[in-house]
């Protein structure tokens, strides 16, 4: 084998290596002190843990502006718990979407920073961190995802945010055949949630005695063009495409499908918002497509200073999505949440209190269908859930749902 | 027949921007006999530069390339500098986690600097050609004409300029080539600086009918060795043959069977000709 | 030969008890717990690694892929099938290695880098299958509520620090394996084939099934390593077997010193602290670490244990030149010393007791 010259240089290196290693044990041994900040005032750390690097960075950092914003916003309002000042802190770490190395996160704002909640917005992820959160250790999971295998885990430290994923099926397909026709071709992406999706969008156009093609469904993340997978998909001769995945790749399908003349309808996964595609591709390239209802059309009290705001912070170019403005309000549902419990420390206690939180929370933090209730399960529920339809003319029509319960 | 006409020019297209990236990489094995694993980040950031010169400096589109591809070629000398040539008489295993390293900070950086959002690239290309029934969109046609192109101009370059022979000299004997008075550490930057280059202009010219990420890079780096070590480590025509016949397997495949068989099916021919010939399809003979 | 004198096994006893002793420390820190026994985990699969890698020289690029296989037997079995941890344990271990020896059989016809771009793509392969055959493995969906293994009321698993000794225990045997592998013929026989191929050849050493059998081998740490890193979390997804989980043990590897007996463990422990240390950094801790990952490599090739392995032959060396020279004999005298290092240690070893006999 090579022989390795040697260098006068090692003996420094090695003492750096190895006092970089005693440095990471005694920081990694000695956390625990960021909790108290002295004085009169309390802190209280919010946890993250999401992609902030990898494949799915920008849809962590969407989540992250949320929790931000929210976190600012009440910091300066003033949150007041057992008749002491709180200010909010939010700690955020990279899980790069590996769900245990997420559980490792949790793990750590709960035990380090002492964080009664700690936020994941992946399902998987958030399935590894319900193994630790509830015997050990508790915390309260702010668990941004629509999958609702997550509640049906009986963890009864979980707060599911989004709606339930399972509800759009029917209007989806209802809508979809009415602008489309009997015929759906399927190219969702090759993720967890994506598979769960095109399962769920098969069963309900069956029952409506619809047809569907071979499974076309590609990792939106890996294929480098998209005109091969749509060629196939559009061979089937299809009235309608069943697509979706992270926003952009989503509206690149959806052009091509147009360039290569489709002039049926789209039924368009909720994690692709129409808008937020749009940036990538001329609106009517995504037209005739129902969808999830973008963030701009709700009517909340609060929706039209929270997009005034994120375009502060985030910059005009940037489309505010769900995944931002729902992390913005459950923050806001958590701090109320503590306030009404009279405490930032206990998560069983600050969990059963979110029942009464939810009608005192202050009108600006209602941006994107308000949660009015809790499920027993720790299912946020607005009981008014729309989907939309986009129109030939550019113009978006709703569509309310009838949602679907949890149980299995 | 229209769907597979269709299939089969999407499939060349593929096979020239596959192509394009892993001539590089084969090169500098050649030369360096390292296995670049920073190749699909140099991809991602030729990708992000030419973006950058064409949409926010505002150069036309083959410009952007053009800057681009010298930028990355200096980053490319830089990275054999620092990097690779203080490693040259270390084993490969040493190498393969440097360039793991250097992919870490590429991606960061770039994630830094143009932000973990999907970004669009458009081009004053646009319209599509109707062959055989099969609608061929005009960057594909460009994508498959430059590959030819900077193919032939590459094979000029190797057999007959002073500078391309010492590469070919150096790949062949890297002993022999220093007597006669070749500088490999020269000829190792050369190449890498080359690779670099090549790698960007298949990112300027696949970037329009994709989208650009951090990661961008990582399912064409996989790939790219699937199809340097099929056609034999080292070897052009190996890499070129590879490039196409891999990239036709892979829309093929996933059109016919499915697409998770198109995803795997690089690996899969990878596992079955190397059972057989153990060596790729084209060896060189390999000097020790 | 008195090994207590030895400063490498000295050293190597000292890392196991520290580690030994983390639990009597941070035992209510579930945080530092969980980190430390995912890293035993990992190390066990990193010791695989050292037999292919370290000891015979062939860099196999399937180790993550098997550790998957072993993840996966263990936490399928206990929960689809509702096997007991040991059962399935059992089964995951001999299955992986079964599975190793077979693709050794093709893979070991290539050599070198095709070696290990072939044993990438086998281990690509195994996350494409892991990841996407969502009827066995619930694709990203990922398996839920793996078992702890079970001890009757003698031991309860689910306390972390339970969970620790299983580990570390059963690390120490593979420490020990290695150990026993370095000193054996065995051992040496594929530090000859690491050496020269050809040499090991002309000398009658059956080069095919000696590479064979240190590939199953590691095939056989990375699917215990699996197996109990499975039941550690309770929960896998298919990034237990992704590409980057073998660069990381690579990495685990070379930064604490490829053939060494301790080098696996304190590289792993060394880099899973330095990547939650620049956690605090978020998305940008790359950019520090892509650089100090290069910068190990340069300056400190052999690791942190062949670095120290090096420094104690020069001073066991410069002891040895100052006793000959007061008793009057050649340093020759003492072979002995000179020869059990050699059989031991870091490759250093064999790079400085060639330097010596010159």
């Amino acid at each position: 084998m090579t022989s390795i010259p040697r260098r006068a240089s090692r003996p420094v290196l090695a003492a750096a290596v190895i006092s970089t290693f005693a440095l990471a044990l005694g920081a990694c041994g000695g956390g625990g002190g960021s909790g108290d900040s002295g004085g009169g005032d309390e802190s209280v750390v919010i946890g993250y843990t999401g992609p902030l690097s990898g494949g799915g960075a920008a849809y962590g950092e969407n989540v992250q502006t949320g929790l931000q914003m929210a976190v600012d916003d009440i910091n300066k309002d003033g949150l007041e718990v057992d008749g002491k000042k709180v200010t909010i802190e939010l700690k955020s770490l990279d899980d790069k979407y590996a769900p245990s190395t997420a559980a490792s996160n949790a793990q750590r704002l709960a035990d380090q920073d002492k964080a009664p909640v700690v936020v994941s917005p992946n399902a998987g992820a958030i399935k590894a961190i319900q193994q630790i959160n509830d015997g050990r250790s508790k915390f309260l999971i702010s668990a941004y995802t629509s999958d609702p295998a997550i509640v049906q885990a009986d963890n009864p430290l979980t707060m599911m945010i989004p709606p339930n994923f399972e509800s759009y099926a029917k209007p989806f397909t209802e809508q979809g055949m009415k602008h489309g026709g009997k015929k759906l071709a399927l190219l969702g992406t090759q993720s967890e949630y994506g598979q769960q999706w095109t399962k769920a969008i098969t069963d309900e156009w069956k029952k409506a005695d619809g047809k569907i093609g071979a499974d076309n469904s590609i990792d939106y993340a890996t294929v480098s063009d998209f005109a091969g997978p749509v060629s196939k998909a559009l061979s089937e001769k299809p009235d309608s495409i069943f697509v979706g995945g992270p926003s952009q790749p989503t509206a690149l399908i959806m052009e091509e499908a147009k360039k290569q003349g489709f002039k049926g309808s789209f039924l368009v996964m909720d994690q692709a918002k129409l808008d937020e595609m749009a940036t990538v591709t001329k609106l009517e390239n995504l037209t005739n497509s129902v969808g999830v209802l973008p963030v701009k059309e709700y009517e909340d009290p609060g929706t039209k200073d929270f997009l005034k705001h994120f375009a502060e912070v985030a910059g005009e170019k940037k489309v505010a999505t769900s995944e931002t403005a729902l992390n913005y309000q459950s923050i806001a549902i958590i701090a109320k949440a503590m306030e009404e419990a009279g405490t930032t420390s206990d998560p069983e206690k600050i969990r059963a209190a979110i029942p009464d939180a939810l009608s005192k929370v202050d009108d600006k933090y209602k941006v994107n269908g308000f949660p009015t209730e809790i499920s027993d399960e720790g299912h946020l529920v607005n009981p008014e859930l729309e989907v939309t339809y986009l129109d030939k003319d550019e113009k978006y029509t709703k569509v309310p749902v009838e949602q679907v319960s949890d149980a299995k | 027949m229209t769907l597979f006409i269709q299939q089969l020019f999407n499939g060349v297209a593929l096979g020239g921007v596959y192509c394009l990236a892993a001539i590089g990489l084969t090169l500098v094995f050649g030369v360096l006999r390292i296995p670049n694993l920073a190749h699909g980040s140099l991809y991602m950031l030729g990708a992000y530069v030419t973006y950058f010169f064409l949409t926010t400096v505002g150069v036309p589109y083959v410009a952007a390339i053009g800057i681009a591809a010298l930028i990355l070629f200096v980053l490319g000398v830089l990275l054999e500098r620092l990097v690779f040539h203080p490693l040259r008489n270390s084993p490969h295993t040493h190498h393969m986690i440097a360039a793991i390293g250097a992919m870490f900070f590429f991606q960061a950086v770039a994630q830094a600097i143009w932000g973990a959002d999907f970004r669009r690239m458009e081009t004053p290309i646009s319209g599509s050609l109707r062959i055989l029934g099969a609608e061929i969109s005009a960057q594909r046609i460009v994508i498959i004409v430059t590959a030819v192109v900077v193919l032939s101009l590459l094979t000029w370059f190797i057999k007959r300029s002073i500078h391309g022979q010492t590469i070919e000299a150096i790949e062949q004997d890297r002993t022999g080539s220093a007597l006669v008075g070749i500088n490999p550490a020269m000829v190792s930057m050369l190449t890498l600086g080359l690779s670099a280059l090549l790698v960007t202009i298949a990112a300027g010219l696949v970037s329009p009918i994709n989208l650009l990420s951090p990661t961008m890079g990582d399912s064409l780096n996989l790939k790219v060795f699937a199809i340097i070590i099929l056609g034999g480590l080292g070897s052009l025509p190996g890499a070129i043959v590879g490039s196409f016949a891999l990239a036709i397997a892979e829309t093929m495949t996933s059109t016919y069977i499915s697409s998770a068989v198109g995803e795997a099916v690089a690996f899969i021919v990878l596992v079955a000709v190397l059972a057989i010939k153990p060596t790729g399809l084209f060896a060189k003979a390999v000097q020790r | 030969m008195n090994a207590l004198k030895n400063p490498r096994i000295l050293g190597t006893l000292a890392v196991l008890l520290i580690i030994a002793l983390t639990p009597v420390a941070f035992g209510d820190e579930n945080y530092i717990m969980r980190v430390i026994t995912v890293g035993l985990c990992s190390a066990i699969a990193v010791y695989g690694m050292n037999i292919i890698l370290g000891f015979t020289g062939q860099l196999s690029l399937a180790q993550g892929g098997f550790f998957g296989i072993g993840a996966y037997t263990v936490g399928l079995l206990t929960t689809d099938f509702d096997w007991s941890f040991w059962q399935a344990f059992l089964v995951g271990v001999v299955g992986t290695s079964a599975i190793g020896y077979l693709f050794g059989l093709i893979a070991l016809r290539t050599k070198d880098e095709y070696f290990a771009i072939f044993t990438m793509a086998i281990g690509f392969i195994i996350y494409l299958t892991i990841s996407r055959w969502e009827s066995v493995t619930h694709a990203h969906s990922g398996v839920n509520n793996v078992k702890f293994p079970e001890a009757g009321d003698l031991i309860d698993f689910s306390n972390p620090t339970a969970m620790f000794y299983l580990v570390f225990i059963i690390l120490l045997a593979c420490v020990y394996v290695t150990y026993a592998i370095r000193r054996s013929s065995v051992g040496r026989t594929l530090l000859t084939i690491r050496t020269s191929e050809d040499l090991a050849d002309a000398i009658g050493v059956n080069v095919g099934l000696s590479k064979q059998l240190a590939f199953a081998a590691s095939a056989f740490f990375g699917g215990i390593g699996g197996g109990l890193y499975a039941s550690v979390v309770g929960f896998i997804g298919p990034d237990a077997a992704t590409v980057d989980k073998t660069f990381e043990f690579l990495m685990f590897i070379l930064v604490g010193g490829m053939g060494t007996v301790a080098g696996p463990l304190v590289g792993t422990m060394i880099v899973t602290f330095l990547f939650e240390l620049f956690q605090d950094f978020q998305a940008y801790r790359f950019i520090v670490l892509g650089p100090i990952i290069i910068a190990l490599v340069i300056f400190a090739p052999r690791g942190v244990v062949g670095y120290l392995g090096g420094f104690i032959d020069k001073r066991a060396r410069k002891r040895r030149i100052g006793s000959a020279r007061k008793d009057g004999s050649t340093p020759a005298g003492t072979p002995s010393s000179a020869d059990a290092a050699g059989h031991r240690g870091a490759p250093a070893d064999t790079i400085t007791t060639t330097e010596e006999k010159k």
